[in-house]
């Protein structure tokens, strides 16, 4: 099979694989129709304040398992739906930023600096359907750039680093991932750490269960989707349960303007194209770093475009913040575009570098039968190399969620200004309830819940002492990457101790590691900002 | 609903064929209840492919309905230990490699691994355990295998299991090879590490049956007391001076004192299935494994004793 073929394949598996039902004589494929859903509901809960991509993905996983199965099929119709909301959930956000001036995110609070005002104007149309034309053409721009980058960069790391280069590669994500998100490198480290920990209960290659303290019930270790789960969403809502208690539930928000005069201009194309292309470069780059995400992306992008609009802009233009169109260009093309770039590290190096893109490696994971890394990319003949058909499969679903974000997206999003108005109060305890619920149909252990329940202690506990919680997820799932990876390097070295400085690769990719790690100025961290640490908003 | 209509079609079918199905159906025995099938190893590798289609088979077959939950981890040890505390009323079993309950129950000094905590059923296939080299390279045969020793050349060995990096091990020091043996999780991985170039040779135990087939690959030698399917010049373990195979089955066992007319019922059908090319199950068993291998009854608890004392001796030659 030549790679046209499994091109072609990736895609005949989207539209001919199993159908969620017949009507009328003809088969629905699951795979699109659950983009489409998982499109729709990531717009619903980007629009919603307090609630994330991540936060839908986490709860939704675990009843798309139970609905398709552990079974190679069920693959692409659940990672459809996981593309979905995350697409979805991406332009969805700023929709309360613009009409209601809510940002639940740091990347929407960028877009209400302009979108805001010039909804005030009476502009509100105008506002969204700029914010919509950008994010979508990011998103085009990164999907493009991750179609071609991530297999290209799978068969160099293939072919260039060898077992001591892969382990100080995992080492130098990590330690970017550290350095980079929260407050400070140490408190990074210690997420890092942590997880590292939590991961290693139970695992290893003896047949006797380590760091269990001789009890039955941590033999198995800690179940993935529980420790993910617990962490990010269950901590969250403590959290948020925390907040409320001390200020009260939130006000309704204040409708500002929906008149439906305005829409785009003559001339705003053309007035946001070079905005929205700059931010869309940089959100790219931005989102194929790991632990980069797209917070990074649209303050940057905001930066750059403000500087530019300084020198370019006409007598009459508003100021940025005083509701400059080039402003929400600039942040939503930065921000989207971070989403199909976040997936570059995923599929090519089998690192997760956000929230989205750790549920997409918890669905390979549960469902088994892929394994996000640089060994999907062998264009195996005459044997078929399924793993390769499914990552064709997920180029095609993300194609087609960003032909949806061209089309449907507009009047889903116009739609979806509804969901603004959603109290925290009465949305985080019906959060609570499906996650544990979801955790209890995946687990089938009431074991479970106490993990997880465990673990959102331990993640309400990181939000009150400032410790980013996300590295502690990725370190909790590269773990047994960076163990394997470092035991094969030392035993295929003939038990070299010093393995990660036998290459010159290896001893570059570790000096890298080390020198971000003290390298990394706080200024530069505190852009990124502490709310890493408070919230799994990172869309 | 639509599960309901199948097994009512089947009970149907059984009932208008008469003597053909009866041939077919193990002792008419029903289970109290659903069965639970707990699996040894990770979702989507060989045991569990095979487990679930297997599973899938006794539902259409017979009507039961059969339950898969992976219980991976410490070489199958995990799902053992899961099934021997199970009702043995046969509601319960597990699918496992024989070497669970033989090195690996050693290794772990646990005494709940002991053999008679477990109702063996029958096993399934026989590992078509060979080393593994890419065709045309430097390792494609034993002699250069050697001679790359000889000449100082380091040689990266991949192996999925302790059991195998041991008979490995063994294998270097009556051979006069040095290895530099690798673990790697599963023989997929181990696969994975030779087409990555990480890896000279790796013993795989079916995985590779389509890249030798294909000519990708080659079966340097052969892991089992017998030649290979797919490589029959290909020299065993013993002829290149190891005392010790790498021989082994899948195998599904129930708790202790397992009811004898579930056992006999629960060994006929999984024996059945896996024997019958027709199935998804017995096709895949040929296509990955050279064919399926059904031992059941008394057979099966000589050969499971047999295997257990053999890894002891192999534990006492590689300590020495």
């Amino acid at each position: 099979m030549g790679v046209f073929d499994y091109v072609l394949a990736g895609i005949l598996a989207v539209f001919q694989g199993p159908l969620l039902f017949e009507g009328l004589g003809f088969g629905i494929p699951a795979a699109p129709l659950m983009l489409f859903f998982g499109f729709f509901v990531g717009i619903a809960v980007g629009a919603t304040p307090g609630l994330a991509g991540p936060m839908a993905m986490a709860i939704s996983l675990p009843i798309l398992i139970s609905i398709f199965g552990v079974r190679p099929e069920a693959l692409l119709p659940v990672f459809g739906f996981l593309i979905g909301v995350m697409k979805g959930a991406t332009i969805g956000g700023a929709v309360p930023a613009i009409l209601f001036n809510i940002s639940g995110t740091p990347d929407a609070m960028m877009t209400a600096l302009d979108g805001y005002p010039l909804a005030r104007k009476g502009q509100a149309r105008r506002a969204l359907r700029i914010a919509h034309v950008s994010s979508a053409s990011g998103d085009t721009l990164s999907d493009i750039v991750l179609f071609v980058c991530a297999p290209f960069l799978a068969v160099l790391v293939e072919r260039f680093l060898d077992l001591p280069e892969k382990t100080a590669l995992i080492i130098l994500s990590l330690a970017f991932v550290a350095a980079i998100m929260g407050d400070s490198v140490g408190k990074g480290l210690i997420s890092v750490a942590l997880g590292l920990l939590a991961a290693f209960v139970a695992s290893g290659e003896d047949f006797y269960p380590r760091l269990t303290f001789g009890l039955d019930a941590l033999s198995g270790g800690f179940p993935l989707t529980a420790v993910v789960l617990g962490v990010l969403i269950v901590g969250e809502i403590f959290a948020s349960i925390e907040h409320m208690w001390w200020n009260g539930p939130e006000p309704p928000a204040k409708v500002e303007d929906t008149s439906k005069r305005g829409g785009l201009r003559p001339g705003d194309v053309r007035r946001i194209a070079p905005y929205a292309f700059r931010s869309a470069v940089l959100g790219t780059t931005i989102g194929a770093l790991p632990g980069v995400g797209s917070t990074l992306a649209a303050t940057l992008g905001y930066a750059f475009g403000h500087q530019r609009y300084k020198m370019r802009k006409a007598p009459g233009d508003p100021q940025f913040g005083d509701g400059a169109p080039e402003g929400i260009a600039a942040t939503e093309a930065a921000n989207s575009a971070v989403s199909g770039a976040n997936l570059i590290p995923v599929l090519s190096l089998g690192i997760p570098g956000n929230a989205a893109a750790v549920f997409i490696v918890l669905a390979a994971d549960s469902i088994g039968g892929f394994n996000p890394g640089p060994s999907v990319f062998k264009f195996t003949s005459p044997e078929v190399n399924p793993e390769l058909v499914v990552a064709f499969g997920i180029f095609t679903l993300m194609a087609l969620g960003n032909l949806l974000n061209w089309t449907a997206g507009w009047y889903v999003m116009r739609a979806m200004g509804i969901m603004s108005r959603v109290n925290r109060h009465v949305l985080m305890p019906i959060v609570l309830l499906v996650t544990l619920t979801a955790i209890y149909v995946q687990e089938t252990n009431l074991g479970a819940l106490w993990i997880i329940v465990g673990f959102g202690v331990l993640g309400y506990v990181f939000r009150k002492v400032g410790i980013a919680v996300l590295p502690f997820v990725i370190a909790y799932i590269l773990a047994g990457a960076l163990e394997r990876a470092a035991r094969q390097a030392f035993s295929a070295s003939g038990a070299d101790p010093f393995f990660l400085f036998s290459s010159p690769v290896s001893i570059v990719l570790i000096v890298a590691a080390v020198a971000v790690v003290t390298l990394l100025s706080r200024e530069a961290k505190l852009s990124v900002g502490h709310r890493h640490a408070s919230t799994v908003d990172q869309r | 609903m639509l599960k309901m209509a199948v097994r009512c079609a089947v009970l149907v079918a059984a009932v208008s064929t008469g003597p053909v199905v009866a041939a077919a159906d193990p002792g008419n025995w029903t289970p109290p209840g659903p069965i639970k099938l707990i699996i040894g190893f990770p979702a989507g590798g060989g045991v569990d492919t095979q487990a679930r289609l297997i599973a899938q088979a006794m539902e259409d077959r017979y009507g039961w309905t059969v339950l898969p939950q992976q219980v991976p981890g410490n070489g199958g040890n995990n799902a053992a230990l899961a099934v021997a505390k199970e009702p043995a009323d046969g509601t319960a079993l597990a699918i496992i490699v024989t070497e669970t309950l033989g090195y690996n129950a050693i290794v772990a000094e646990n005494p709940k691994l002991a053999l008679e905590n477990f109702t063996p059923l029958a096993t399934t296939a026989r590992f078509q355990m060979g080393l593994v080299a890419r065709a045309g390279g430097e390792f494609d045969s034993w002699g250069k295998v050697k001679a790359a020793s000889k000449a100082g050349k380091p040689i990266r060995l991949g192996v999925a299991t302790p059991r195998i990096a041991d008979v490995t091990y063994h294998l270097g020091l009556e051979s006069g090879v040095d290895f530099n043996i690798v673990n790697f999780k599963g023989g997929a991985g181990v696969m994975n590490g030779i087409n990555a170039g990480d890896l000279d040779l790796g013993w795989v135990a079916g995985v590779q049956s389509k890249y030798v087939k294909s000519g990708e690959m080659v079966n340097v030698l052969s892991g089992i007391p017998t030649p290979l399917v797919d490589s029959p010049d290909a020299p065993t373990l013993g002829k290149v001076g190891s005392k010790f195979y790498i021989d082994g089955y899948f195998v599904f066992v129930g708790p202790a004192g397992m009811d004898k007319k579930a056992r006999a019922a629960l060994a006929e059908a999984i024996a059945a299935i896996a024997m019958d090319p027709e199935t998804k199950a017995g096709a895949m068993l040929a296509r990955a494994f050279g064919g399926a291998s059904a031992i059941r009854g008394d057979a099966l608890e000589q050969y499971l004793a047999k295997d257990r004392s053999a890894a002891k001796k192999l534990l006492q030659a590689v300590s020495r």
